[in-house]
């Protein structure tokens, strides 16, 4: 499914979703390069750091929570799921953005997806 | 996860229904600008987006003015 792609992950995403990303043929490397930004918690220093990046002020890096691998994981049809979904905004403008459309798709059902990760590894 | 996938119904953007073209952290703000109709999940992203990069960037030209203008006037000379 990742098969020569590069990701980048800030240290809040878990090894297990990692893990399945590199099972699914993806490889792991510094955020310059990476074709995918993954992370878990916005306020991380790490993916702080690319929130402050010219790439990013660009418009040529989107992070995207990493959950997004816990759907693919999780979805039948594996790239059924839509990245779309999982675009991670800097924290501090989360709660303003929550206050217009409710919570983020990667709020709900945390538990299950990381479960159901753990399961398929 | 019904309630999930009823969730991702209501969304109808190019940032929402694009699954076979290759999308990544590169192209993907580009498309959602490009994207003539954004769902409302991808506007208010994009809005806040947008106005916290604005806001870097008046602060990041503030802070750097005098070490960027050397710089760039250096490469436009040698693209000319
Ligand atoms: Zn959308």
């Amino acid at each position: 499914m990742f098969q020569g792609q590069r990701g980048w992950f800030c240290r809040s995403v878990g090894r297990d979703l990692t893990q399945f990303w590199v099972d699914e043929g993806g490889m792991v490397s510094d955020a310059q390069a990476a074709d995918f930004l993954f992370s878990c918690d916005a306020s991380h220093p790490d993916t702080q750091r690319i929130y402050q990046s010219l790439d990013y002020l660009e418009d040529n890096a989107t992070v995207f929570h990493a959950y997004y691998l816990s759907a693919v994981a999780n979805a039948e049809i594996k790239n059924s799921v839509a990245l779309g979904h999982f675009v991670l905004p800097p924290a501090c403008l989360q709660k303003e953005i929550r206050r217009k459309i409710g919570s983020f798709i990667w709020e709900q059902d945390e538990n299950f997806l990381i479960e159901k990760v753990r399961e398929k590894i | 996860a019904t309630e999930n996938d009823s969730r991702m119904m209501k969304y109808r953007c190019s940032g929402c229904i694009t699954i076979r073209k290759p999308l990544n952290s590169r192209n993907f703000s580009k498309l959602l600008h490009s994207c003539l109709y954004q769902c409302d999940h991808h506007k208010v992203i994009v809005e806040a987006e947008d106005r916290y990069k604005s806001e870097l960037r008046k602060s990041l030209i503030c802070n750097k003015k005098i070490l960027l203008t050397p710089h760039r006037r250096q490469r436009l000379n040698s693209e000319s």
